[in-house]
């Protein structure tokens, strides 16, 4: 493979260990049905679900099982046949605990769902569906931002008369370290990713498209380009190669490189009239406005030294960790962490009946060594002020005084040190020479900054 | 198995990097140094080094005691700080007044301002400034290394450094003034003040490059601090932009002087070598703990520092100036960082 090297970039950021190893050269697996699932009513941004089934009433493949009429939502639905077993407070990976339904699967009728990938092909127009179905479907069938933070899709692609889009940039970027999911999807699935970014475009009216991958994933870059070459002239759509550096794929920092603009402090990125989506989730939008179904499986990496079966399962959204851990054979005796996403951002699990959501990308299971190597084993001291941290931060803040601020209970004094502006991507604390938790800090400081708000009214 | 799994606040990797790695790379720095000083001085090195990072240690361990801290020995803050204040001094200092100069820095100016990361003052000038206030002459007695004159200064130099040896016997015709004279920056004050031949000095550019030259421990060779320096430099231990401003800002507030009287002031490149301008680019201002955070603010700093070092040497009275430079700087760090409060990637916050 002939080496590609990506020149565009954004100041700051860090290079942990790639260790995309585990799962690169696996090809999607479907994973078995497994008996019981919990879907969380809170797996996006926006307003939680309320649920539309009661208790023991009977449930089918696709059906809507949770609603919310607010604007930013997206509606749930159950991936299996099944029963209601119960509604309750469930593990939440990120916030603790949410209300969610426990479906039992039937025991015959499940068989589990296959990937549409092989229904796309050269011959699409996206120019058949209208923007305003394409809208509808993507709503209709649940679609969030797969990559992280899970935000409704439909809000992102519809048009919105004050904030005109220009240019829509597909994250391909996969800057996570362990995981490999939107690389998979990208190598096997890139017919069905295309389409999907047509018919993004087509429906959020632009035309220029950019398509950001890391250099360190020759092989994408290769087929997406080469798919779009034989699809000949289909508008302004370019593949992008970026420098392999954390946090690449952050929305703000993709913006950056490809297009060289800042995305405003405390904005989104549409007021600077961009759109960004990931590369699973275009995927997402194909199948649903193409095939009509909903979002109810994706591709999650099971990475780590300490999992006997790594690779990349489509599984159904809801399937507990400890269902998918024990259909990858268990854990190994060193496990010493499960972390629901990558090691950088991901969100270390005690519970490991949490289940995973839209946005869960990937399980990383670390081992005790590599646990105490990075966290136990090395001293924490005081801050030394070598100024890694800042030079690290790709929002180019002050890590050091936010976190400093916030142990020492300064909540004004983090904010004048633009907290909020904080994106949380863990650079400062990989950085740290004196092993300080930073971005632990700025995180609780955020908290705490939202319940004073709270208190206040 | 659940119990097993533990839970902390991403991110769960880090990089391989430790306080104690960042000083202990400076320490491995600096052997280039150690070996050159002990080379020129002999025994006389030995045991002011070695004196200095063991009452360090020692004082250290007991304030730790005393503060019902744990032992941050292991940090080697304590041991980098012994062997930057045992360079700064002058090999004839008796090892008692080296014992309480240690003990001063990690006691006042470390300690007390609240152990590594709190001090304001870098310890090992503080400590300095301290027993130059205190100690008076013994601070300034230079011995003339023991190998002076045989290994390395052949040829031109020798004939040099006889002429200004010379000089300095008549200038003061006694010798106690003639053994407070040795070091090449006084020897260009003296110069300055019409006292010597300024080409003659200039002559001492590579004398002072290889070493054997009189001055402070760590002085005296160029090419062994260069070494140690380098090897920040690619290790990353130390980002290039403080030695860059401080030698850039020496460079040209010196050239400034000396092309406007090149008889009178020596040449930029015998300046930037001699006295304690490479060490205190490499390691002494480099100190994290006392410069400023962010890059703008570290670019002031170091550009203060040379234009003040130069400052004093050519225009005060002392012929050298890196102790109160740093100090001085060292106190302004604050307001630097105050000054360069950094702006977020996107502009600032509209809403609060
Ligand atoms: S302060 Fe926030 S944005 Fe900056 S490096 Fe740390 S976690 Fe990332
Ligand atoms: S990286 Fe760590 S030690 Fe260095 S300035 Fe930031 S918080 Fe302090």
């Amino acid at each position: 493979m002939a080496e590609i090297r990506g020149k565009c970039t954004f100041p700051g950021g860090a290079h942990p260990p790639e260790n995309k190893q585990f799962g690169e050269n696996c090809p999607v697996e479907v994973a078995t049905v497994p008996k019981q699932v919990s879907i969380l009513l809170s797996q996006h941004i926006g307003a939680p679900c309320e649920p539309l089934v009661a208790k023991r009433e009977a449930v089918t493949v696709g059906q809507v099982i949770g609603q919310s009429d607010a604007f930013v939502s997206a509606p749930i639905h159950s991936p299996i046949n099944g029963t209601v077993k119960d509604i309750a407070l469930l593990p939440h990976p990120v916030i603790g605990r949410t209300m969610g339904i426990i479906i039992d699967a039937d025991a015959e009728n499940n068989t589990p769902k296959q990937p549409v990938n092989a229904r796309f092909d050269k011959d699409f127009n996206p120019t058949d569906f209208t923007p305003e179905k394409i809208c509808m479907s993507v709503r209709q069938a649940g679609l969030v931002g797969m990559g992280g933070a899970g935000f409704p899709t439909q809000v992102k692609i519809e048009p919105n008369p004050r904030l005109e889009k220009k240019v829509l940039i597909i994250n391909g970027c996969e800057c996570e370290p362990f995981i490999t999911c939107d690389y998979r999807v990208m190598l096997e699935w890139v017919w069905q990713v295309i389409a999907g970014i047509r018919l993004a475009a087509h429906a959020a009216g632009v035309n220029k498209i950019r398509i950001g991958i890391e250099d360190n994933k020759p092989e994408a870059i290769k087929i997406v380009s080469d798919t779009i070459e034989q699809l000949g002239n289909i508008g302004d759509i370019q593949v992008v190669p970026l420098k392999t550096k954390y946090p690449q794929g952050g929305e703000r920092q993709l913006i950056k490189s490809i297009l060289g603009k800042t995305v405003p402090t405390g904005s989104i990125p549409p007021t600077i009239g961009v759109c960004v989506l990931n590369v699973a989730t275009c995927a997402a939008i194909a199948e649903a406005v193409i095939v009509g179904n909903p979002l109810t499986h994706r591709i999650v990496t099971v990475s780590g030294c300490a999992i006997s079966k790594p690779g990349n399962y489509y599984v159904p959204i809801g399937m507990r960790v400890e269902d998918l851990i024990e259909y990858c054979g268990g854990l190994t005796e060193t496990a010493a962490k499960v972390i629901m996403g990558g090691p950088m951002m991901g969100f270390a699990i005690a519970d490991l009946s949490t289940p995973l959501t839209k946005t869960s990308g990937a399980l990383t299971f670390l081992t005790k060594a590599a646990v105490t190597r990075a966290k136990y084993e090395k001293q924490v001291t005081a801050c030394i002020r070598c100024g890694r941290c800042l030079t690290a931060c790709p929002e180019h803040l002050n890590p050091t005084k936010i976190a400093h601020a916030v142990k020492y209970n300064k909540l004004d004094l983090a904010k004048d040190y633009y907290l909020s502006a904080c994106m949380e991507c863990g650079c400062c604390s990989f950085v740290c020479p004196a092993n300080i938790e930073i971005t632990g800090y700025i995180k609780t400081g955020k908290i705490l900054d939202a319940r004073a708000k709270k208190r206040l009214g | 198995m659940l119990s097993k799994i533990t839970v902390s606040p991403a991110p769960h990797i880090s990089q391989d990097l430790s306080t104690r790695g960042v000083m202990g790379d400076v320490i491995i720095a600096l052997v280039p140094a150690i070996a050159a000083a002990v080379w020129f001085f002999r025994f006389q090195a030995v045991w002011v080094i070695a004196t200095c990072v063991l009452s360090c240690m020692a004082s250290e361990w007991i304030c730790n005691i005393i503060r019902k801290k744990p032992n941050s020995l292991g940090d080697l803050s304590a041991i980098l700080t012994g062997l930057i204040l045992a360079f700064s001094l002058p090999p004839t200092i008796p090892l008692w007044a080296a014992a309480i100069g240690s003990a001063f820095a990690i006691v006042i100016a470390k300690m007390l301002f609240g152990g590594l990361g709190c001090n304001v003052f870098n310890p090992a000038m503080a400590a300095r400034a301290f027993m130059a206030a205190s100690l008076g002459a013994l601070m300034t007695t230079w011995t003339v290394p023991a190998t002076m004159g045989e290994v390395h200064c052949k040829g031109q130099e020798a004939n040099a450094l006889a002429a200004i040896h010379a000089e300095n016997t008549y200038d003061g015709s006694n010798g106690e003034i003639a053994l407070t004279q040795a070091t090449p920056l006084a020897w260009a004050k003296s110069a300055q003040k019409g006292k010597a031949d300024v080409q003659l000095v200039n002559q001492m550019v590579k004398p002072t490059f290889y070493g054997g030259v009189g001055g402070c421990l760590g002085e005296t060779s160029v090419l062994a601090l260069l070494i140690g320096g380098v090897y920040l430099l690619i290790r990353k231990t130390i980002s290039f932009h403080i030695p860059a401003a401080v030698l850039i800002a020496a460079a040209a507030f010196v050239g400034i002087f000396y092309l406007i009287s090149p008889d009178k002031y020596a040449n930029p490149a015998f300046h930037l070598f001699s006295g304690g301008m490479l060490i205190c680019a490499f390691f002494i201002a480099t100190d994290p703990v006392t410069a400023p955070l962010s890059v703008k603010g570290m670019w002031i700093f170091g550009v203060g520092v040379g234009a003040l070092v130069m400052l004093i040497r050519l225009i005060g009275e002392l012929p050298e100036g890196v102790m109160y430079a740093v100090l001085i700087m060292n106190a302004l760090t604050p307001l630097i960082d105050r000054a360069c409060k950094l702006m977020p990637a996107g502009g600032k916050p509209n809403v609060s």
